[in-house]
């Protein structure tokens, strides 16, 4: 019996949230209150006229046109209003400090985590870190989200990888463990590293290893094998089952995320960056939500046309396309909600909704996104997202639809109202007679419900100077006009034979039987008594929301990818006869005069004189004069790639890897196409020992990251040696990070690889016992990496200068059982040559390049032919996005320093850099069944003379200087369309901002950071 | 004594260079000779004397007598150019990028019209000895930074010292026009860049530099001496060149009013990205263009992939006076390369002789060594070299033959010593 007692007096308790002590009597609220007459959006599908909406507490007790109203219950009256559920808002750091950074600021590299505790043993990941820890009301902060319609939040700490958790906060102004719904709601994860200054990760690849090795840290520790407490994995084990939202600046970044997810069995959902539609067909393998933000771009300020001349197509393209990209996820199947965040006022919020409505999207897709996706997406839909019985009662109420300018009045939250603005009470709209001190003055009141605006008819004696009669002249004067309430202030100007000067009326209203009267001070002074008898109606000058034209054909402008030279329709393979030729085959064959090569399938099937058939349907390509040769292939390129190309926060990152951080968007790849290339080696920088694994890809123009990988190609990574990896020209503070010399170099190659064999050992030890007694070794992702090394499964291209170091690596590699693959740039190579021929390493170099660092000093430019003369395998390489478009120059330089024959010199840039990275099974040479990779060149392609006409990769038509020429026009046209269709926005006073022009930056072997370099390059 | 060497065979040269330093008097015959002033003459005689040219002829046509020349050279039809000119260039001033202590390009200070680079030229730069063997003789050693980076010179690419080897001192200052754009960071922390909102106070800080320094200049000898003024008298007179390096269209329209508006007798844009969009406009007012790398990428994402290749041509087309410099990165070790940008340009529909025009005689009129140099002319000095082909392409580019004032040039270098040694270690084994 006393149990139930308990509880019965447990749940109110529980309800009224008074479980703690009060100063006097208990707080008095009403209990049942009920909002009548109102038109309610239940939820995004239902939408009921004339409802009531009874609530109590923080809860909806019914709601519906037949709601039995309980004894005592507060009745409001909401005719001609509307109510909408209360938006969810889930990209929010609302009530939580600012992050900052840990120990201050230091010149010198901070290597070591600086957190105190048992933590994890990178800064930026704190899943320890939860939100309702530290959320305290910011009630400038709540006031602003409210005018959105936001009742709910979900807030958390935006720093860092592992951010922890976040809360699910109601934003109400009271009482914040009545506001708390849910302390963690969430856990958020991204790939910035945000205000941890410790040096790894530097990079975005960085960030996806660290997420990786972390993850594979809490499996391994959550099966018991870890003897080390570590309080981050504790408290990320502790939110296992709580949604993951994971920030992402980029398409290409939820991609990237994706394959996280699916490596670890989770679901990820998204904060969106806005430009999803780019990647519009790559997007349906996403599970979760994608949050996508409102604050679409402005335009720029467009009007100086040397201004609107630097502003690139792609960012031209985004601000017009951006509305659209809500339309374009709905249309590919991706769930979505939205984010107020980063706009300012309520106006552009409703702005921007309705604009999603003109490129395609409904009123329930718009309020889905805004209430129930995000309930679903937090998994608080019993609770949250919809009006129904039994949710919580956070709701706005507005003047009318918002969709069409309906003004929000109040807000409720769990309960609690706020009231924004008040609707008059009465509608004076009309036609009157006002007769004050025995004068009569007509009056209108026209405008708007909530914003009424009059005019007063004032009659005045005009003589007529030329006939000298007096006539009457009526004049309309404008009258201030203020409703509050029940109270209308009226104030206007006369000048006729009664009065001069301002006439202010106060009065009452009451429009049961048309009448306003009161008070009114005359322009002499006296206080008389006025009114007004309503006489007419006004016509309603309602603005009809004007049913906009919806555009949807705009996603037909989408370019693959999406800026200048991209394609309008994705490129596909072409059966191709290329006639009449001279096909430099790389083979025994040689230079043939007059041939024909044959594409089918992306494949080379016919190369040689004769004795062929045109495959039906073939594109015949009459190529007279001309010549053909394998496409160019860099050994050594740091173009395409997104956020870092070094991550050197470690000597040894083995574990990143820049196949993860692939960027098919950038302009450099069609402008290496340009210049013949069809494939290249993307490197890892140079700023450490052991860099990070290479992604091999073909220059595939408007492709997606994945596609461009080349399909299973070897697995290659990046070593260093030298002025870079110890950091010489990095400046006086960088003299921390071992190594600092040579001698420290070979140290740390026979430590990883140590670590590396010993890591071995173990993982066999595990395996082969059979009792189960051997605990599971932990994965470490770059020690698997350098065991790969050590098992020949993954080869090495080194970045090396000076003929001591080179020696020093073979030495290492022959001492430990491996095999140096290549070394790069390897200008001191001639040195050594004879010593690299017995280990049995290639050589990819520069062709001239030398005194631009102390390390080059005897670099000459007869290397790659000295190598070559000893039997080396030699290519020649950019590193150098310009530099990249012009390799067969710079192979063609061989011919003059030391004398190769053209044949050996086009072979530096084509069939010796596949034989370097093992792809010369598939590439590389004119040779049946290789892939259809090749250059149509307008000359010799070693002559100073050469263009490349053509560029095909895998029968697929890559470039066509031809096109270019048509493509250059489109872009002027596409930039003219669009810059006009910019000033009309301009010229509406809509809101814009000046172009910020940003530097064209190129990544280097040195590049440090996630943005590339525009510094002094030191390769 | 006279020394008769009858007919060297061209292969034998090398081997009588070290003795043949002093001949007074040469004679190259049969020579394909790229005059430099846009001719070519397919079967050249050029008699030198005295360090000067003293007869272009055709070989077929001309008679001569063995006895009156020292050396005479039968070439086969190896091609003859003018020395190449590199100009606006770091070339003496510095030998290793990365090492501080080998730079000598920028000093402190934002107007430094004063600062001379003849007197730091390093006449034994291990890198110019690499730029010479390409056919590139003579450069304009200049400074870099600040708003004035200082006074240039013309150098030829040999000599004992830097008196010896200066072709015209001081001959012009370098005007680095503020930029209309701002920002960037440092490499590590970039930020983006936006428009330059101090551009016009920074132009009006220029133009009032230019009022003050004319105001001095104008002045006569009563005002005490200002060093970075008095460097600058004779840009007014014309007897210096005023050097404007700008790119963006709207930093080119508004050098074209500056010019007016100081009535600059000599200026020359340096770079001039943008220029192909004002041809007409700087072809008015005579205003020549020293092109910014051709071998750079495209400012613009829209823009033509082959803009940085094309814009010669296109000046060329307009009518605009233009040569082709190579400033940038790793720009002195670059400087040899200057030939083959020069032959991208006629893949790129430069007329091939107007290309040889743009290393050569432009550039010599452009800088004002044209009454001397960039041409093999009678009268002119004996800078010239010899290629076995085509000099603008990297396959044919092999100088076998090189004249400075009329003296044969050492064309051995550092590199070719390293290529020989370790060719003949391999060789060896």
């Amino acid at each position: 019996m006393r149990s139930i007692i308990v509880l019965v007096t447990l749940i109110p308790f529980y309800f009224l949230g008074q479980y703690r002590p009060t100063n006097g009597v208990t707080d008095s609220k009403a209990g049942y209150i009920a909002l009548k007459n109102a038109e309610v959006v239940v939820s995004p599908d239902k939408t009921i006229k004339n409802a009531t909406i009874l609530i109590k507490g923080e809860s909806i007790v019914d709601v519906g046109i037949l709601v039995n109203i309980p004894a005592g219950t507060k009745e409001i009256d909401c005719s001609d209003l509307v109510i909408l559920p209360g938006f969810i808002e889930l990209n929010s750091d609302l009530g939580l400090p600012k992050p900052s950074s840990i120990g201050g600021y230091n010149f010198r590299p901070q290597l070591e985590s600086n957190k105190k505790g048992a933590y994890y043993w990178n800064e930026s990941v704190h899943p320890e870190v939860n939100a309702s820890d530290s959320y305290d009301i910011d009630t400038k902060r709540v006031e602003e989200l409210i005018k959105f319609g936001i009742t709910f939040t979900l807030t958390h700490h935006q720093d860092g990888i592992f951010r922890g958790t976040g809360a699910l906060v109601s934003l109400g102004m009271e009482d914040v463990n009545r506001q708390m719904i849910q302390p963690k709601a969430a856990q958020v994860i991204s790939f910035q590293k945000g205000s941890s200054k410790q040096t790894y990760p530097s990079s975005q690849m960085g960030s996806i290893a660290l997420i990786r090795q972390f993850l594979y840290d809490v499996k391994w520790y959550s099966d018991g094998n870890s003897k080390e407490t570590d309080l981050s994995i504790e408290a990320y084990l502790a939110q296992d089952s709580l949604p993951i939202l994971f920030e992402t600046k980029d398409k290409w970044e939820i991609l990237r995320a994706e394959k996280i997810a699916k490596e670890f069995g989770l679901s990820f959902n998204y904060y969106g960056s806005g430009n999803e539609y780019m990647a519009h067909d790559q997007l349906n393998q996403v599970n979760g939500f994608v949050i996508l933000p409102l604050n679409f771009p402005e335009a720029y300020e467009v009007r100086d046309p040397y201004v609107a001349r630097q502003i690139p197509l792609s960012d031209l393209k985004h601000w017009e396309m951006a509305p659209s990209n809500p339309h374009v996820m709905k249309t590919e199947g991706v769930d979505f909600c939205f984010t107020s965040s980063g706009l300012k006022t309520s106006d552009q919020f409703w702005k921007n909704l309705n604009m999603t409505m003109q490129r395609g999207l409904s009123k329930q897709d718009v309020l889905a996104a805004l209430t129930v996706n995000p309930a679903k997406l937090l998994g608080v839909e019993k609770k949250l997202g919809t009006l129904e019985k039994g949710k919580l009662a956070s709701f706005s109420i507005y003047s009318a639809d918002p969709f069409a300018g309906g003004k929000l009045l109040e807000v409720w939250t769990i309960g609690e109202q706020k009231v924004l603005s008040r609707a008059p009470e009465q509608d004076i709209l009309g036609k009157y007679t006002i007769n004050v001190d025995g004068k009569r003055y007509p009056l209108e009141i026209a405008g708007s419900k909530e914003k009424p605006d009059s005019k007063v008819s004032v009659i005045k004696d005009v003589k007529d100077e030329k006939t000298g009669l007096t006539k009457k002249d009526t004049l309309q004067v404008k009258a201030f006009t203020q409703l509050i309430g029940n109270d209308l202030t009226l104030q206007f100007y006369v000048d006729d034979e009664n009065f001069k000067g301002s006439m202010s009326l106060h009065g009452k209203v009451n429009m049961r039987v048309g009448v306003l009267f009161g008070d009114a001070s005359l322009p002499d002074g006296r206080w008389v008594q006025w009114s007004a008898v309503k006489s007419d109606k006004v016509k309603e000058n309602k603005q009809e929301p004007k049913n906009p034209e919806i555009d949807t054909l705009i996603c037909q402008r989408i370019w693959y990818p999406h800026m200048a030279y991209g394609f309008d329709t994705k490129p596909t393979s072409e059966t191709i006869v290329i006639r009449n030729a001279q096909l430099w085959t790389n083979e025994e064959q040689g230079v043939i005069k007059d041939g024909t090569v044959i594409v089918q399938d992306g494949k080379i099937t016919f190369v040689g004189q004769g004795g062929f058939t045109i495959p039906t349907g073939a594109r015949v390509i009459d190529a007279k004069g001309k010549h053909v040769t394998p496409g160019i292939i860099d050994e050594h390129s740091h173009i395409a790639i997104s956020k870092g190309v070094n991550e050197g926060g470690q000597s040894i990152s083995a574990e990143v890897s820049i196949g993860d951080v692939v960027n098919p968007d950038d302009i450099n790849i069609y402008r290496q196409l340009s210049g013949g290339v069809t494939a290249a080696q993307l490197l890892h920088g140079s700023a450490n020992p052991v860099g990070g694994q290479s992604a091999l890809i073909k220059l595939k123009w408007g492709a997606t990251p994945e596609e461009m990988l080349i399909d299973n190609a070897p697995k290659f990574i990046k070593f260093a040696l030298g002025e870079n990896v110890k950091q010489a020209n990095w400046g006086d503070f960088n003299t921390v990070r071992f190594p600092q010399t040579r001698m420290g170099v070979e140290q740390v190659y026979y430590d990883g690889f140590h670590r590396a064999q010993e890591y071995m050992e173990a993982w066999e030890q595990f395996k082969s016992d059979e009792k189960g007694k051997v605990k599971q070794p932990r994965k470490d992702l770059e020690l698997e990496v350098l065991a790969e090394i050590l098992r020949s499964e993954r080869f090495i291209s080194c970045h090396s200068y000076v003929q001591s170091e080179i020696n020093m690596l073979m030495k290492v590699a022959d001492s430990m059982g491996f095999k140096v693959n290549t070394f790069t740039h390897i200008l001191e190579g001639y040195k050594v040559a004879d010593k690299m021929l017995a280990h049995g390493v290639g050589a990819s170099t520069f062709s001239d390049w030398w005194a631009y660092k102390y390390e080059v000093n005897d670099a000459i430019p007869y290397n790659a032919s000295l190598m070559n003369e000893m039997g080396l395998v030699v290519a020649i390489n950019s590193d150098d996005a310009e530099m990249g478009r012009r390799l067969n120059q710079e192979a063609a330089k061989g011919i003059k320093y030391g004398g190769m024959t053209e044949v050996e010199a086009l072979k530096m840039v084509t069939l010796n850099p596949a034989k370097l990275l093992h792809l010369d099974d598939r590439m590389g040479s004119l040779k049946v069944g290789k892939d259809a990779d090749l250059v149509i060149w307008s000359d010799n392609p070693l002559s100073i003379q050469a263009k490349a006409e053509m560029t095909i990769i895998d029968g697929t038509v890559m470039f066509d200087a031809q096109k270019d020429k048509e493509l250059q026009v489109v872009n002027r046209q596409e930039k003219a369309r669009i810059i006009s269709k910019m000033l009309e926005s301009n010229d509406k006073g809509e809101p814009s901002k000046p172009f910020l022009k940003k530097k064209a930056k190129h990544f280097h072997c040195d590049t440090m950071g996630e943005e590339g370099s525009e510094g002094e390059n030191q390769h | 004594m006279k020394l008769r060497f009858g007919i060297v065979c061209f292969s034998l040269l090398a081997t009588f260079f070290a003795q043949a330093q002093d001949q007074k008097s040469i004679l190259l015959i049969n020579g394909f000779l790229h005059k430099g002033n846009g001719e070519i003459l397919e079967t050249a005689l050029i008699g030198v004397r005295s360090g000067k040219i003293e007869m272009v002829r055709n070989s077929l046509a001309t008679s001569y007598k063995r006895e009156e020349w020292d050396t005479i050279i039968d070439l086969q039809g190896k091609h003859i150019y003018p020395g190449f000119i590199a100009p606006n260039s770091t070339l003496g001033l510095t030998e290793i990028d990365a090492v501080r202590a080998t730079r000598d390009f920028d000093e402190v200070g934002i107007y430094n019209p004063h600062v001379r680079s003849q007197i730091a030229f390093n006449v034994e730069s291990k890198v110019i000895s690499t730029v010479r063997t390409n056919g590139v003789l003579i450069c304009q050693t200049t400074p870099r930074g600040g708003s004035i980076s200082g006074t240039s010179a013309i150098m030829l690419m040999d000599g004992w010292n830097w008196e010896d080897a200066t072709v015209s001192s001081d001959d012009g200052i370098h005007v680095n026009w503020p930029s209309s754009t701002e920002g960037g960071g440092w490499w590590a922390e970039p930020s983006p860049k936006k428009r330059n909102e101090k551009y016009e106070d920074q132009k009006a800080e220029l133009i009032n530099f230019f009022s003050d320094a004319k105001a001095y200049c104008d002045g006569g000898k009563k005002v005490d001496l200002d060093l970075r003024f008095n460097a600058m008298r004779d840009c007014f007179k014309g007897e210096k060149r005023v050097y404007f390096h700008a790119n963006d269209v709207q930093q080119l329209l508004d050098v074209i009013d500056f010019v007016r508006k100081f009535e600059l007798p000599f200026p020359v844009i340096v770079g001039g990205y943008d220029s192909h969009l004002i041809a007409d406009r700087l072809k008015e007012d005579k205003i020549p263009v020293m092109i910014g790398r051709v071998h750079s990428l495209p400012e613009y994402e829209e823009d033509p992939v082959d803009q940085p290749f094309a814009l010669a041509a296109q000046l060329h087309a307009a009518g605009v006076k233009f040569c082709i410099q190579n400033s940038g990165d790793m720009e002195a070790m670059n400087a040899r390369n200057l030939p083959f940008q020069a032959g991208t340009c006629i893949a790129y529909g430069l007329p091939a002789e107007e290309a040889v025009k743009s290393l050569t005689l432009n550039t010599a009129e452009i800088i004002g060594i044209n009454k001397d140099y960039g041409s093999v002319e009678e009268g002119k000095s004996a800078t010239l070299f010899v290629s076995d082909g085509d000099a603008l392409d990297m396959r044919s580019n092999n100088v076998t033959l090189a004249l400075i004032n009329g003296k044969f040039m050492s064309l051995d270098n550092s590199q070719k010593q390293l290529y020989e040694k370790y060719h003949n270690k391999y060789q060896k084994k």
